[in-house]
């Protein structure tokens, strides 16, 4: 073994006993955008699926808009679940947006996380969307895998704007949208496409006079809108800052985990593989990797995982374009 | 001599022609120990002082025993350290309480400090009746600007009103809080801003007392009477002086309009100063003397609305801690001012002029208007909560901040003629700056042992008991207070029960949607820069700006974090109030390039000690680089060199630019 794969055995060795530096450096490479990170990535998933994780992780994704008290409620939910569930082991990232004229971002949830103590069963990592319109980053697919392979459960916190529900959706197992009474007519405004999309949805700020309401205006939305199933849709009550409601919507999160078998890595990669191909390569590169490549799922399959798929990718296209260009007329 | 006085005379009661009475002189001092401080006070009363105004250091301002880990080097370095009624004893000995107006400034403890006063008078058999002076006890300003909370903003206010409603009939020369816009003009607000937050801040406490329901009229009147201010100066002295009289004129038509207060009496604007130290200037420091003089002028030029007690800063101030002495030269100042010059001589100058009538107006309107907003949020908590204020603030400082860099706002020393001689103040052996006493914390610390080895730990625990039941109940805990005071209870285990009770608070920080306003070449090169630096590394340069330790004057951390954004980097902005450890914690499950750290307590040097061990221990240190910003004298920052620390930055640093190359510069080496 070279040295360098030494080092990410160490690692991946250490992260495995939720080693919270190891786990972050390991964050570090899966966000990496150098193509070289590829290989790196590439290592740590064969070590890790050496001796995989009993039972997938669930992931859950909780998204909303600015102002909704998102990051507050997950920064009380996450101590309940570890305090209802003492063998839990949980991941928290936390995506906020990138300012569109720098590139730079403001990562401020971490604020409201504060831990007195250190707390071993919680990992909490901020990640700024890099330049997408908010919702998930680039890197957020790459982090999520990694995380779910170390965690029993990963919470993934999203800027929720439109977009980016449709994409949680195709990370997270279970999807909450979380939403303030004090933004009833965006209750209204929700489009059919974003109300259709979340398992649940937590109405949070529960102790505002004007929540009786909200809570009655979306339940009406449900009525139009998903009409088959509107009476299932789960509504949670909570106040992040009284903390009401909280162990409540922690108990259901803790069922949830129990009973959904999370989705396994497999079955998520296609999806972001495709995205990935489209970011880099352009809808010439989707039609490649749909015609002569028979879709993602076939190409993954056949390149063992994601990591080694985009290395080989880049080769692959652009071989076929040279092939086209050499075509006679 | 009944005869009616010239234009330019004072008239007494009796007729005679007479010189206005001066203000009350203070000076802001305490640090080291209870028994270091005691000494102080005895000679600044000796040199002509005529009030106490108390600091406490961070640990007593913010509810922890001396010996708790996030107190431990914090501890005396501010303020003086109060651990339990035995410190107070030794605090006051040879000062005649029945005599004394005392200010404290303290407010998540305000009761608290409170209790062991009345504790200490009774215990001296002094009735309490006698005792005058002031706790500061402002929470507004603590969540929006100087940021030593605790507990959530309902209870807070809670703890205010429960102090009025003791201190009405029993304390009656006490004043319960004072509404305290100082921290406000430190923190960033204009003249206006510091207009309406204060006034909007008194509107609220004064409705909320009127909620509650415990005063009839009468008494309702007689407590508008105790609300007395704390405000700022600024170098623009005449706008300053304008806003004075804004302040006296809005709220006589505030208590008369909206609370129908009839006695005139209890309608004055009542305040006391400490003008400006947010422009004073590490460089040059000797300009420092000017400015302080010239915006005391501010405050006392105008006879209808001159301040009822000053404390001025100390030309070092941007420096270090001040030392007696320069404590002293600024006392002359007030000194002269009241007793060499005829300014007490006459009654107001300003009265009739065209200028300061318009300039008055045109600030008390635009003053109404914010304070409607502000009520209109449902008051000054629903305003905090929603992070309206500190946004507002925020954006006033980084405002302030890119009209100094770009030199749109001239400072004499700082932008405009930076070239001077070396100053001969701080050529003496000490480097003119103050020097804190190493072995001042043991002595606290083993009186604090003492205390908690001689005393009754059933009474201990009866007294918090009861404490605890009244908080939960909603009854008055002032007198349980005091029962923990004369039971030995300490400063953290009384604020800790409270915590059990209500929780701790944490407010938005404000940086929320804030942006600078620069732009031109320097920051498309830095953005340049951090892009590729970002192809280097793999990834954006990460930066975690945070505040270890007990200082809770957070807004420069804040422009950092803003700044650190628009050029490009991605910053996790950890907060304030974090143990070296949580700081450590926090950069290395972010796996951060760089920490910054801002410390203004003058504890940075065993907080940057406790962040190099930290880092070397989870096997950090050197792949996460460290950079320190405050108040840090030049014997310090090599120090703080050798400790690891890369770079530090002083007040001396104020252009954003250049510290944020600085930090790009770092990163840089670290890879190279």
């Amino acid at each position: 073994m070279s040295s360098a794969a030494q080092d990410i055995s160490a690692l991946v060795a250490r992260a495995r006993s939720l080693d919270k530096a190891a786990i972050a450096q390991l964050v570090t490479i899966f966000e990496d955008r150098r193509p070289a990170a590829r290989e790196l990535r590439a290592q740590v998933q064969t070590e890790l699926e050496r001796e995989p994780k009993q039972s997938p992780s669930v992931l859950i994704g909780i998204t909303g808009s600015p102002g909704s008290g998102k990051s507050s409620l997950v920064a009380r939910l996450a101590p309940t679940l570890l305090e209802l569930d003492p063998e839990l082991s949980l991941a928290v990232l936390a995506v906020d947006p990138s300012s569109t004229l720098s590139g730079g971002a403001l990562l401020g949830d971490r604020t409201r996380m504060q831990e007195s103590r250190e707390q071993p069963r919680l990992y909490f990592r901020s990640q700024a969307s890099d330049l997408e319109l908010g919702g998930l980053g680039p890197h957020s697919f790459q982090v999520c895998r990694l995380l779910a392979s170390l965690f029993d459960a990963v919470i993934l916190e999203t800027v929720g704007v439109g977009q980016s529900e449709a994409d949680v959706q195709h990370l997270a197992d279970r999807v909450y949208l979380v939403l303030s009474p004090l933004a009833g007519d965006e209750i209204q405004l929700l489009k059919a496409g974003i109300i259709e999309i979340p398992h649940a949805f937590i109405m949070n700020k529960c102790d505002e006079p004007t929540a009786d309401r909200a809570h009655l205006q979306l339940r009406s939305s449900l009525w139009l809108a998903r009409p088959f199933d509107a009476e299932k849709v789960p509504i949670y009550r909570t106040s992040a800052r009284t903390g009401d409601g909280v162990p409540e919507l922690a108990q259901a999160l803790l069922e949830t985990i129990r009973t959904t078998s999370g989705t396994t890595l497999t079955e998520r990669t296609p999806y972001f593989f495709e995205r990935w191909v489209r970011e880099e390569w352009g809808r010439h590169g989707v039609e490649f990797l749909e015609r002569e490549c028979k879709g993602a799922r076939q190409y993954l399959a056949c390149h063992g995982g994601i990591d080694l798929a985009q290395l080989e990718f880049a080769a692959d296209f652009i071989a076929f374009i040279g092939r086209g260009a050499r075509r006679p007329q | 001599m009944n005869t009616r006085p010239l234009p330019h005379q004072i008239q007494d009661a009796s007729g005679d022609v007479v010189r206005d009475r001066p203000w009350i002189f203070r000076t802001y001092a305490g640090h080291s120990s209870a028994r270091a401080s005691n000494q102080l006070f005895r000679s600044n009363l000796e040199q002509g002082q005529t009030g106490l105004s108390i600091a406490f250091d961070l640990p007593t301002q913010c509810g922890y025993d001396s010996d708790d880990p996030i107190a431990r080097p914090e501890v005396g370095k501010v303020g003086v350290p109060i651990n339990s009624l035995d410190d107070f004893h030794v605090l006051f000995e040879g000062i005649p309480l029945e005599k004394m107006n005392t200010s404290m400034t303290i407010n998540g403890t305000a009761m608290w400090l409170l209790a062991l006063y009345v504790a200490l008078a009774r215990e001296r058999g002094v009735s309490i009746d006698q005792l005058a002076g002031t706790t500061q006890n402002d929470l507004v300003k603590e969540y929006l600007a100087r940021g030593t909370y605790i507990f959530p903003p309902q209870e807070s206010l809670r703890i205010i009103a429960e102090m009025y409603e003791y201190c009405l009939d029993e304390i009656p020369k006490w004043n319960a809080s004072n509404i305290c816009s100082y921290h406000l003009q430190e923190a960033g607000a204009t003249p206006v801003q510091e207009l309406a937050f204060a006034l909007a801040n008194a509107v609220s406490l004064l409705d909320l007392l009127q909620a509650r329901g415990r005063f009839d009229h009468e008494q309702f009147e007689r407590a508008v009477g105790r609300i007395s201010f704390f405000v700022n100066a600024g170098i623009r002295f005449v706008e300053e002086m304008c806003k004075m009289r804004a302040f006296s004129e809005l709220w006589n038509e505030i208590t008369r309009d909206r609370y129908g207060v009839q006695n005139e009496r209890f309608r004055r604007f009542r305040y006391g100063v400490q003008v400006n130290s947010l422009g004073l200037t590490e460089g040059q420091p000797e300009n420092n003397a000017w400015r302080i003089l010239i915006e005391t002028l501010g405050i006392t030029l105008s006879r209808n609305a001159r301040c009822r007690a000053l404390q001025l800063p100390a030309w070092n101030e941007a420096l270090s801690l001040p030392r007696p002495w320069d404590q002293q030269w600024s006392l002359r100042l007030q000194q002269i001012l009241a007793y060499e010059t005829d300014l007490l001589e006459y009654p107001d100058l300003f009265d009739g002029s065209p200028v300061v009538q318009s300039k008055v107006a045109e600030l008390k309107q635009i003053a109404r208007a914010e304070i409607e907003r502000i009520l209109e949020l449902g008051g000054v908590i629903p305003a905090i909560e929603s992070g309206y204020m500190k946004s507002a603030l925020v954006k006033s400082m980084s405002e302030r901040m890119s009209a100094i860099n770009d030199g749109a706002q001239i400072v004499v020393g700082v932008n405009r003629w930076t070239e001077g001689l070396p100053s001969p103040l701080l050529a003496g052996d000490d480097g003119g700056v103050f020097k804190a006493d190493p072995a001042a914390a043991s002595e606290t610390l083993e009186n604090l042992a003492r205390t908690r080895k001689a005393r009754d730990p059933e009474r201990v625990k009866r007294s918090l008991e009861q404490l605890k039941e009244a908080a939960r109940k909603g009854t008055p805990m002032f007198e349980a207070s005091v029962e923990c005071a004369l039971a030995r209870v300490t400063t953290g285990e009384w604020a800790n029960a409270l915590r059990e009770v209500f929780g701790e608070y944490r407010p938005p920080t404000g940086i929320d949607g804030q942006r600078l306003s620069l732009g031109g070449d320097r920051v498309e090169q830095l953005r340049a820069r951090i892009a590729s630096l970002t192809d280097t590394l793999g990834h954006r340069p990460r930066i975690l700006v945070g505040k270890p330790g007990l200082d809770g004057h957070s807004n420069g951390a804040e422009v950092i974090a803003v700044s650190a954004r628009h050029v490009g980097f991605d910053v996790i902005y950890s907060g304030i109030r974090l143990t070296a450890d949580a700081i450590v914690r926090a950069a290395v499950e972010e796996d951060v390039d760089l920490i910054g750290a801002s410390v203004l307590s003058g504890s940075h040097v065993e907080l940057a000690h406790q962040i190099m061990t930290g880092l070397e221990s989870s096997g950090a240190k050197g792949r996460i680089r460290v950079v320190f910003g405050g108040i840090i004298p030049k014997q310090d920052a090599e120090k703080l060199i050798q400790l690891g620390v890369d770079r530090i930055f002083t007040p001396s640093d104020y252009e954003l630019m250049d510290i944020m190359e600085s930090i790009v510069d770092v990163i840089e080496a670290a890879h190279a």
